[in-house]
């Protein structure tokens, strides 16, 4: 599969005299139309990286390539058409008196003509679903609408890649499922490629690929699978512990031996349900 | 004693066009010393039902007791200084509050606000810092050097410096990584268990609900519709489903096994609970418990 994104050797310091880096000579490579999810304990550094990739913080040693623009002072905003970002407070990334002024605000930057902008909006507000919100202040909208808002603005652009960065912790449980249905919805029919930084495990379950940022450094890279096999260590890493990885510490304490693969909720009940049958 | 309501309704802007009633007639009671999780949708009336239980907002009608205190919609607000200490509330993003120059200060403001001297404000500053979990390292250093997580903990230490009997929590573990919300869950399961706080918490989170609270109320469209205990709420799949709740994992996972044909007694709400039962049942006779 083709690099979308091209991370070498980043390394980032909020201050010059800082001893630590927040990032810490970081390479990875994001493929095209791929789910990557980035976890890591709050302060790891995870949202510093994707902050660095949109040009959003000037990292001075490091390369960073996307869609193959090495990205630059001169090449920011040539970057920036090509990744959309949704934060996790939505309150804090609205600009318009209505829902669709607010979509409309990134075509208009661009310098769409109102004849093609106007059907872009509708039909962007029309694909996350709010169509009946059009003309509603987006303060009156609750957390989870106000997010699907901010989607429709990144899908008026037509980015190759959309970072959500923590986009769904304020969420209710409802709320967040929506959102996450609405996100994998507008990967296939956009063919988006997605990087989700997050601590929720059922995000972290859907991707493709986790990377586990710790201090600054990238420190595990591998198929959720793989990484939640890691038990207990997950917590460390910023993540919750699988329900089926709390069942088996669980099953443990009291003698009962399970697999030591991680095994999703399906496979689990299937082999406790083995187990008990073979009486 | 303890926490009961009567006939409580609440609606914003009363006697206006643009009257809105956002809780209507509800009515439960909880003994002392006890644990409740509020649950329901967003817009459902948690927050303006908790609010009563310091008279930030006074019901429209109907009657709130809190141990000792009453109160109604004539309750006036000379008689609210001791209520607020008995009831602490811990909003959402409770960080947002925090104003002083020093962590001690920013926690001693409560008391010293209701006329404690300074010295004993600031000890007793010290002691709640470590009751949160902050070692005394931090009393001195800015509130706003810190992070989100420790910036929540001074906060909470804050409302915690007033000695309430009571502690409102919304939604208090919002925005914390996994790890920050279990040491937030652990820290007032403490204070329940060791210090004998009651507890109320507004929640999502159906896994907090199924580990610590010992009531649930049920919310809906401002109302009431549910009373019980976690094991009573989380019992009734469909009824739930209708109202679009969560069952907590452990119950969900269980569900999946009743239906290949196992039985529960009763239903598992937490993967310590169904451990149990499956070890029970586990074939070797289930009798190598450690």
């Amino acid at each position: 599969m083709a690099n979308i994104i091209e991370v070498k050797h980043l390394t980032y310091r909020y201050q010059e005299d800082d001893a630590r880096p927040a990032l810490d000579d970081v390479s990875f490579n994001v493929h095209a139309g791929e789910w990557l999810a980035i976890v890591g304990h709050n302060g790891s550094g995870k949202s510093t990286l994707a902050k660095s990739l949109d040009g959003l913080l000037p990292f001075t040693t490091g390369e960073v390539t996307v869609g193959g623009i090495r990205l630059s002072p001169e090449t920011v905003w040539q970057v920036r058409e090509k990744i959309g970002m949704i934060f996790q407070n939505p309150d804090n990334q609205f600009v318009g008196a209505t829902v669709a002024d607010d979509v409309a605000f990134g075509l208009e930057n661009r310098q769409i003509p109102r004849e093609e902008m106007v059907p872009r909006v509708t039909a962007a507000i029309e694909q996350v679903g709010m169509t009946a919100f059009t003309h509603r202040e987006p303060s009156s909208l609750s957390g989870g609408q106000k997010q699907r808002v901010a989607l429709a603005g990144i899908v008026a652009i037509a980015p190759d890649v959309l970072i959500l960065d923590e986009a769904t912790s304020m969420l209710d449980p409802q709320g967040r499922r929506d959102m996450l249905a609405l996100v994998r919805q507008l990967r296939t029919d956009r063919h988006l490629t997605v990087i989700s930084i997050t601590h929720d495990i059922d995000e972290a379950a859907g991707a493709d690929r986790i990377l586990v940022i710790d201090d600054g450094r990238l420190v595990d890279e591998a198929d959720p699978a793989t990484i939640f096999a890691q038990g207990e260590r997950l917590v460390k890493l910023g993540l919750d512990l699988p329900f089926t990885a709390k069942l088996k510490t669980a099953l443990r304490q009291r003698g009962i031996t399970p697999p030591a693969t991680y095994q999703t909720a399906a496979e689990m009940e299937e082999w406790l349900w083995q187990s008990l049958s073979n009486t | 004693m303890a926490i009961t309501f009567e006939h409580v309704s609440y609606t914003y802007q009363a006697g206006t066009p643009m009257a809105t009633s956002a809780v209507t007639d509800v009515s439960f009671s909880v003994p002392d010393h006890s644990y409740l999780a509020i649950i329901g949708h967003t817009g459902s009336g948690k927050s303006t039902l908790i609010q009563q239980l310091n008279a930030l907002l006074k019901p429209t009608s109907g009657q709130i007791t809190v141990d000792n205190f009453t109160i109604t919609p004539k309750t006036t607000n000379a008689a609210l200084k001791p209520l607020r200490q008995h009831v602490g509330m811990v909003f959402q993003f409770p960080e947002s509050q925090l104003f002083e120059e020093t962590v001690r200060q920013d926690i001693a403001f409560g008391p010293r606000n209701f006329g404690m001297g300074e010295t004993d404000a600031f000890k007793l500053a010290d002691a709640m810092l470590q009751t949160v979990g902050l070692d005394s390292s931090y009393a001195e250093r800015s509130p706003f050097e810190l992070s989100g997580g420790q910036m929540r903990r001074v906060a909470i230490a804050g409302v915690l410096a007033m000695r309430p009997q009571v502690l409102v929590l919304d939604e208090p573990t919002a925005g914390l990584d996994p790890q920050g919300r279990q040491e937030m869950m652990g820290l007032f399961e403490r204070l329940h268990r060791e210090q004998g706080l009651s507890i109320v918490l507004v929640t999502h989170q159906m896994e907090d609900v199924a580990q610590y609270a010992e009531q649930v109320a049920v919310m809906r469209a401002g109302k009431l519709v549910k009373f019980g205990t976690p094991h009573a709420i989380f019992s009734d799949a469909d009824w739930l489903q209708e109202n679009q709740l969560d069952m907590p994992r452990a119950a969900q996972f269980a569900q999946r096994l009743a239906n290949r044909g196992l039985t529960w007694d009763p239903l598992p709400l937490t993967a310590e609970q169904l451990a149990d039962q499956l070890a029970a049942r586990w074939p070797q006779g289930g009798d190598a418990h450690v």
